[in-house]
């Protein structure tokens, strides 16, 4: 077999790899990308929702959109992606081999850059292996790739960001989402993700999980149960739901093998068993370096900062940059990774209990204990305000690094500051124009146009979901609970591209549901 | 289950070549080149295979290649991943029992 040489291998076409591989390419170095999936991508082409974060961070654009975007600047810098291509080790003297139609490739790199990701963890329980049982990557795979409903009731197992994520676009695949459970005290993800599904009338069950799956050749049922402190059954809690499909989102491990069969240094972090690396992902081999999910579990966002930090530095290891400009690039991209990092889901910050925003206020327990702000906790935000005519509401309650909405408004209505953690202060001062930017600009969707008027409201909502409800149609307003509040009608729906695939649906309530009604569902007995 | 057909996001999902293909001598219809796993839960099948010693049945759980419980005989093969193996015309996919078909296990 004869040996193939390569100048740069990236192993993993997901945002970290093909973020380096841009970087490394943009300087003239030859990139060879290596992935084991039939599409690359990573999992960027499975993620429909706006991407938290600034302009810089590519915040407010979908995730398969830079997926997109990140493969066309690959292509038209010359980068060979080589698909179908399953790397089986990585060896000393930084070769490896490939497997490739199933033929091994030997394969010999001067750099290499391991951006292989992470794979998903599971949770026991009596019935998790019966087909039915699936992990909520399989369910974004499934709708949002291969077009096809992962079941048609289904209870989600986890309510970190995927599990919140995940549950939302399985209601936009059309999917019956029964209930979301977890272990833990409290919602693991952003309280905006958990709204969104809380205000659809989906409960959250905390510190419950999954006593069995039921069925005897698939699931067809599922029965939870409380736990204590000690994560031990409480008997007498169990509650059962007819499902079809039981969804486990509970974390992710990095994909550390191919380091650890090459010998790189490992350490115990919070973000898993990962490699020890230097910020610019150099690990303890000099040549072979690592970059995103497999360095630490963070977002797609954080894994494109690293993997341009890490091609800078393979720039810098194979003579293309001095180390003057390398350290140059990486100061501007690392203070920008910084950014992502900070607030109150900042890797610091994991498994810490916080009490009280950054500005000193009280946290919605609410949001923790049941996924929506309670009508007697949201007016304590800088956000939400109330007054005569037409401005927005933003019921953004949490420190998150984004601030999207802000530039989404031209006639200063929303301030956040330099401090992309800050949460959105609405001024009552300024002047609504009723356009609409800032509700489809929120990653989040915790922003509503809110017109007071003497006798009656008009709420603005975003509504990603089909089918779009229609001028004149009527139903009944939801409270952030999701339970009914009052009767409503439809009075504009506003679609437009600036908007991307975010609806802007208009209702009129009576007044006094100015501050409670969030979100509307049309009418059984309306056709 | 079904197939998604108009998506708030991803628009209208447009159908794909229908081919023709068999699962336990039963024929079936599915997309040309979408996962074999995808045209069998759109046909109802969610067992795709039972353990050797106790019997249990398995179907897809990552969906990406990488778990194996969804593997199946494809063509004769025994272990094919069909969550990321493209159907084809004609395609003869059949259950595993351990690593065979049924009756050929000891």
């Amino acid at each position: 077999m004869s040996m193939e040489y390569k100048e740069m291998v990236v192993i993993g076409a997901g945002p970290a790899g093909l973020s380096a591989a841009i970087e490394a390419a943009s300087k003239g170095i030859k990139v060879t990308v290596y992935d084991e999936n039939a599409r690359p991508g990573g999992q960027l082409f499975k993620q429909i929702h706006k991407f938290f974060g600034s302009k810089e961070h590519k915040a407010k654009i979908r995730g398969f959109k830079i997926g997109e975007e990140l493969l066309n600047e690959a292509t038209k810098l010359g980068v060979d992606v080589v698909l179908n291509a399953t790397v089986m080790g990585l060896f000393a003297q930084k070769e490896l081999t490939v497997l490739i139609n199933n033929e091994v490739h030997h394969v010999k790199a001067d750099a290499i850059l391991v951006a292989t990701g992470a794979s998903e963890n599971m949770v026991n329980f009596r019935g998790w292996t019966l087909p039915g049982v699936i992990g909520a990557g399989a369910a974004q795979t499934m709708m949002n790739l291969h077009h096809i409903k992962p079941g048609n009731k289904i209870l989600m197992v986890g309510t970190g960001n995927v599990g919140l994520v995940v549950s939302f676009q399985l209601l936009q695949a059309g999917c019956e989402v029964v209930a979301l459970v977890d272990a833990a005290p409290a919602i693991g993800g952003y309280g905006v993700h958990a709204s969104k599904l809380a205000r659809t009338g989906i409960p959250f069950y905390l510190s419950h999980t999954v006593k069995v799956a039921e069925g005897e050749d698939h699931v067809t049922g599922v029965t939870i149960a409380e736990v204590d402190s000690h994560f031990k059954f409480i008997p007498g809690t169990e509650k059962h739901f007819d499902v079809d499909t039981i969804c486990v989102a509970v974390g992710l491990s990095p994909m550390t093998q191919l380091l650890k069969m090459d010998g790189v240094k490992m350490e115990d972090t919070r973000g898993g068993y990962v490699p020890a690396c230097k910020k610019d992902g150099s690990t303890s081999i000099p040549g072979v370096f690592a970059a995103g999910d497999v360095a630490g579990i963070e977002e797609a966002s954080s894994a494109m900062i690293e993997g341009r930090m890490a091609g800078a530095a393979i720039c810098e290891y194979l003579g293309y940059e001095d180390h003057e400009e390398k350290e140059s690039r990486e100061e501007t991209l690392f203070g920008s990774l910084e950014n992502l990092r900070e607030g109150m889901f900042a890797p610091k910050n994991r498994g810490k209990k916080i009490e009280k925003t950054e500005e000193g206020i009280d946290i919605s327990q609410n949001l923790l204990r049941h996924g929506f702000i309670g009508d007697d906790e949201v007016e304590r935000f800088p956000g939400v305000i109330s007054k005569k005519g037409i401005h927005p509401v933003i019921e953004c309650s949490q420190n998150i690094p984004c601030n999207p909405c802000q530039s989404a408004c031209h006639k200063g209505c929303i301030a956040i500051g330099d401090h992309m953690t800050s949460l959105p202060v609405v001024d009552p001062e300024s002047e609504c124009i009723n356009c609409g930017m800032c509700v489809a600009s929120c990653p989040g969707q915790a922003i509503f146009l809110v017109d007071e008027e003497e006798d009656h409201t008009l709420i603005t909502m975003p509504y990603e979901f089909y089918p779009l409800p229609v001028v004149g149609e009527k139903g009944m307003a939801l409270g952030r609970d999701g339970h009914e509040v009052c009767e409503a009608e439809i009075t504009n729906v506003r679609t437009s591209k600036a908007y991307d695939h975010t609806a802007l649906v208009t209702m009129k309530v009576p007044a006094k549901y100015a501050m409670t009604a969030r979100f509307y569902k049309k009418g059984e007995d309306v056709l | 289950m079904e197939r998604i057909k108009e998506h708030p996001i991803l628009g209208t999902c447009e159908p794909g070549k229908i081919v023709h293909f068999t699962c336990d001598g039963k024929t079936l219809e599915g997309y040309e080149g979408e996962p074999i796993a995808s045209a069998l839960r759109v046909n109802g099948i969610m067992v795709h295979r039972y353990t050797s010693k106790r019997h249990e049945p398995r179907g897809v759980f990552c969906a990406i290649g990488r778990c194996t419980d969804c593997v199946m005989i494809v063509d004769g093969v025994p272990n094919v991943r069909t969550c990321i193996t493209p159907l084809k015309e004609g395609m003869k996919v059949e259950t595993q029992y351990g690593v065979s078909r049924k009756g050929d296990v000891k």
